[in-house]
């Protein structure tokens, strides 16, 4: 069973240490106004993950856990505060800014897998690389590369109608990948998953943070997801807890 | 839950989609009306024209003049109260060469016969006392800038006049019609001051003859025996009665008209494709929704019913939104400038009633029928299927 | 950018709604490309009948031959002129023509139609360069015997190589042969013995207009100027080209007018129908617009994504229209030639002119129709992949 609930980051600042610092929130408010009333989501969040962690945060619904990823990945801005990902802030970022830096930086993967269904595995794990100008045929081989990771090259060519959930999360997985992002932002990833699908899929994550060094934060509310992580963070009430 | 009631809510659900189809309805109805409008002004000279009014020409085509001497025949013959005869002139200003209108060299009995001219007294006594007098439609006045009491010459195409004598008029009465079928863009000049210039091998012809018959029932019997009386003439005539004298001229123009008629409907078809499209998107949506409806206990056919309503509904509101626009555009905007421009060939461009109910009728039927499949698809699933359809 | 092949194969998705739309942009497509293809028909018939090097000579003020009554006289003072070719056997290369209108029955309705008579001269053959004889022979000259022209066959009673007809009562001709001249309005005519015709409709001593071949095109200033000279000479000189051009403009400008005004109803009643096709599309796809976005696509490649699958709907549709169209290319239309107030026969003349406008024409719907749905979705925002 690991590990530690991690305390509430200690508010100084950190000298260059940025590149151990993947993530460093400070202050983070995030409220809607609603039928005339203010809704407070997130109130007052400090957090700093380091590079190379791979780090669950768990809570029950509606404890802004998932607008908290939000703001990590750039989709949404705070009410209050400062955002550093990657040594870059993204409050300071303007809208079309914030999506190039999104671009080369993050590798989202969703609940829905959210793959194009007019795309084959391979078109779609090529999507992220379309933005940059690589050749054609350097595109091709990363995306191969990418589906080989999770195991998928036989099934390149094959629609997402064609694969089940799990597969098609696998896919979804290589797209986040495909890039050689800094993060790895995965909300409930294996919300829509069954167990075994799940546990393949967490396998998955496991050996992208273990192998390839890569930053993972997962949203999940399941406990045997959050298991895997190494460090589980709380949330309730938009507080930290 | 009354069924229009939920048909009416279901429309205010896709605003967007079901706003922008109702505009094209309307668009497609305001075509439709505009080209329709263009047929049946077309004809309607045909339809306006009385009975009791025959018109003899000659036989073989009406550019070809009869001899004059035929008008005392014909006015002597049974079954006829008037006759007035007319010649076309051809005339054009030269001031204005752009300007085409129409132009006869009239009897003096004509106005009696063709009564439907709105003229004063005075000014038509002035008109019939002076021999180089001309009467004017004011549609036409308008256009040219003349006044009574004006001289102005006149070229003719077909009475060509020496260049050191050029035919002279005086504007001497200016007409309005009581009926709007009536070209007002037309001028009349006397025959006799036509007949009286022209060399001899040209005098003493008319272009045609029209009479007004004792008896109007009788008018085709009437008709064929003048023709017959001119068989074995030095020309042959042909006669009836002014209405289907317009149909046969109209005849001429069938392709055309053909062709207009066609593509009224094509615009029809392109309304129903956009409001088949909407209505299949909205009822394939609603899938689940109607599974449900069916699971508490309603029956096909009332959701049948249901979704023909709001197709129909929707099509409605467009076609009433499209003729709200027609009636100014065609009445007052396009419809002015083509009974001035084309009075001749459109008088009478108004919409018809017929018109209007024609097109909400079909509108409504066409909406009806393009629910028709969607309605069938929604409800021959089973209900499981349905509920489990993604909304 | 995102790849063709995602706003390509999402049109295919679609099929039911994307035939649909296509269908009715195709039809208004079609429409405008046949009002174009029958106008450029009429323009190539009636400029047909000009010849490069040749005059007409009408009364002053008539606005075609029909209208314009010339006295027979005349036509010795126009043919003194210089600046004429000469025929063969030396005299000038001209004639006087009468062209009268007459009411025929129509074979395929039973209804009377007026058609064209030209009373020619033998040298009227020689002055249409294009004219041959595909039936028969040239009529002997002062004689009953007629030819007509080859849309004419068969339209009309009578009018077949070896069958008479009554002119007018009393007055039979014979049909000897069928003749062929470029497509020009010729074709839809039937020609007859100039006297004969003159006796025939009671117009003795007059003529229509005088034909002349000049030496060359050049020699038109020279032919016109000693004519015009003469202050009592009450008639107007053209070159032939000129003057058919002007007549065939009124009748072409009054279809391109109809029908420019009706593919713009249409346009806008398909426009709009690819535009609810289009948002009803990008609608369904919220969470795939968000996912966009969120790996890292701009708003403006979203923009261009949906106008893309726009314009490629509506190109698609516009092709098919215009494919179809051509085939009225095998049609013809006889219809009433305001100029000449005869029924004359024109055909849809097809050209890459007219189908590529045509092809524009829909992709002008294609852009415009998918305009609002293109904005709409490009404001889709990231975070509709977590929510929507």
């Amino acid at each position: 069973m690991s590990t530690a609930v991690a305390a509430a980051s200690v508010k100084k600042e950190q000298p260059s240490v940025q590149a151990a610092c993947a993530i460093r929130l400070h202050g983070i408010e995030k409220s809607y106004p609603r039928g005339g009333e203010r809704v407070q989501i997130l109130d007052g969040i400090n957090l700093d993950i380091a590079e190379g962690s791979f780090e669950a945060l768990m809570g029950p619904s509606g404890s802004g856990k998932s607008t908290l990823l939000n703001i990590l990945a750039g989709f949404d801005r705070p009410s209050a505060g400062e955002v550093t990902v990657a040594g870059t802030r993204l409050e300071r970022l303007s809208d079309s800014a914030l999506t190039k830096w999104r671009a080369g930086t993050i590798g989202f993967i969703f609940q829905t897998f959210n793959l194009m269904p007019v795309l084959t595995a391979l078109e779609n794990v090529e999507l992220p690389l379309t933005l940059i100008n690589l050749p054609r045929a350097e595109r091709r081989r990363r995306a191969e590369t990418a589906l080989r990771v999770v195991g998928l090259e036989d099934r390149m060519h094959h629609f997402p109608r064609q694969l089940s959930g799990g597969q098609e999360q696998r896919v979804a997985i290589a797209r986040a990948i495909v890039n050689d992002p800094s993060l790895i932002l995965a909300d409930e990833p294996t919300g829509d998953l069954d167990r075994q699908s799940a546990a393949v899929v967490l396998e998955l994550l496991e050996k992208l943070n273990r192998e390839f060094k890569k930053t993972i934060v997962m949203v999940t509310h399941d406990p045997v997801a959050g298991e895997r992580a190494s460090v589980i963070r709380r949330l309730e009430k938009g507080v930290l807890q | 839950m009354s069924l229009s009631k939920l048909a009416v809510r279901g429309l205010l659900r896709n605003r967007f989609r079901n706003i922008a189809t109702m505009i094209a309805v309307s668009v497609a109805v305001l075509t439709f009306v505009l080209l329709r409008t263009v047929i049946t002004s077309w004809t309607t000279a045909a339809d306006y024209a009385p009975k009791d009014r025959l018109v003899t020409h000659h036989k073989v085509t009406f550019v070809m003049p009869l001899p004059l001497r035929y008008v005392e025949l014909v006015r002597q013959s049974d079954g006829i109260r008037l006759a007035t005869y007319a010649s076309y002139f051809g005339g054009q200003d030269p001031k204005h060469d752009r300007e085409t209108f129409v132009s006869w060299a009239v009897a003096e009995n004509y106005l009696e016969i063709f009564d439907e001219f709105s003229v004063s007294a005075q000014q038509k006594q002035e008109f019939l006392a002076d021999k180089t007098g001309a009467m004017v439609g004011d549609v036409l006045a308008n256009k040219l800038g003349w006044k009574v009491g004006e001289r102005i010459t006149l070229e003719s195409g077909i009475f060509p006049s020496a260049p050191d004598s050029p035919w002279t008029f005086t504007v001497r009465a200016i007409y309005t019609a009581s009926s709007s079928s009536v070209d007002r863009s037309t001028f009349l000049l006397h025959w006799s001051y036509l007949n009286d210039a022209l060399p001899q091998a040209r005098q003493n012809q008319v272009g045609w003859i029209a009479t007004r018959t004792t008896d109007p029932k009788r008018s085709g019997q009437i008709a064929a025996a003048l023709d017959q009386k001119f068989a074995s003439d030095e020309v042959q005539t042909q006669t009836q009665d002014e209405k289907s004298f317009q149909a046969s001229v109209l005849a001429a123009s069938s392709t055309v008209l053909r062709a207009i008629a066609t593509i009224s409907l094509i615009i029809l078809l392109i309304m129903s494709l956009v409001l088949g499209n909407t209505i299949g998107m909205s009822v394939a949506e609603r899938l689940r929704e109607f599974g449900v409806l069916r699971a508490l206990g309603f029956e096909s056919r009332y959701l049948v019913t249901l979704i023909i309503a709001e197709s129909s509904l929707m099509a409605l509101v467009g076609g009433l939104l499209g003729l709200a626009l027609s009636y100014p555009l065609i009445e007052r905007g396009i419809g002015v400038a083509i009974e001035q421009n084309m009075g001749t060939l459109l008088p009478h461009f108004k919409i018809s009633p017929q018109i209007a109910a024609m097109a909400l009728i079909g509108v409504i039927v066409i909406g009806g029928l393009v629910a028709i499949l969607p309605a069938y698809q929604a409800t021959s699933l089973r209900v499981s299927e349905a509920l489990r359809k993604v909304s | 950018m995102i790849p063709i092949q995602y706003s390509l194969r999402n049109l295919i998705r679609r099929r039911a709604n994307t035939l649909a739309t296509a269908f009715g942009i195709a039809l208004v497509v079609f429409v405008s490309s046949a009002a174009g293809m029958l106008a450029a028909g009429i323009r190539h018939t009636l400029m047909a009948s000009g010849e490069q090097d040749s005059a007409i000579v009408l009364r002053k003020g008539s606005d075609g031959e029909l209208s314009s009554v010339l006295e027979e006289e005349l036509a010795a003072q126009v043919l003194s002129a210089p600046g004429i070719a000469s025929s063969p056997n030396g005299r000038p290369l001209g004639t006087d023509e009468l062209l009268v209108v007459a009411g025929m029955k129509r074979i395929a309705d039973g209804n009377i139609a007026t058609v064209s008579i030209r009373g020619i001269t033998d040298t009227s053959f020689a002055l249409r360069s294009g004219l041959s004889f595909i039936e028969g022979r040239a009529p002997r000259p002062n004689t009953s015997e007629i030819v007509i022209g080859k849309q004419m066959r068969g339209r009309f009673q009578g009018l077949e190589v070896g069958q008479s007809f009554e002119l007018t009562r009393n007055r039979p001709v014979q049909v000897v042969g069928v003749f062929a001249c470029n497509g020009s309005s010729y074709e839809s005519e039937v020609w007859a013995d100039a006297n004969l015709t003159r006796n025939a409709f009671g117009r003795a001593g007059l003529s229509s207009s005088i034909r002349v071949r000049l030496k060359s095109a050049n020699a038109f200033d020279e032919f016109r100027t000693a004519l015009v000279k003469d202050r009592r000479f009450a008639m107007e000189v053209y070159r032939e080209r000129t003057f058919f051009e002007k007549q065939s403009e009124g009748t072409a400008t009054f279809i391109v007018a109809i029908g420019t005004l009706i593919s713009i109803f249409f346009s806008i009643a398909a426009m709009l129908g690819a535009m609810i096709t289009m948002n009803a599309s990008i609608a369904r796809r919220r969470r795939e617009m968000g996912t966009l976005r969120a790996l890292g696509f701009s708003r403006t490649s979203i923009l261009f994504a949906i106008i893309l699958e726009s314009c490629l709907l509506a190109v698609a549709g516009g092709i098919v229209g215009a494919a179809v169209s051509t085939a009225l290319g095998f049609v013809k239309v006889s219809m009433m030639n305001y100029a000449s107030f005869s029924e004359m026969v024109f055909e849809f003349r097809p050209s890459a002119q007219t189908i590529l406008s045509a092809v524009f024409t829909a992709l002008l719907m294609g852009l415009f129709g998918g305009l609002l749905p293109a904005l709409r979705a490009a404001r889709i925002p990231a975070a509709s992949a977590l929510r929507d």
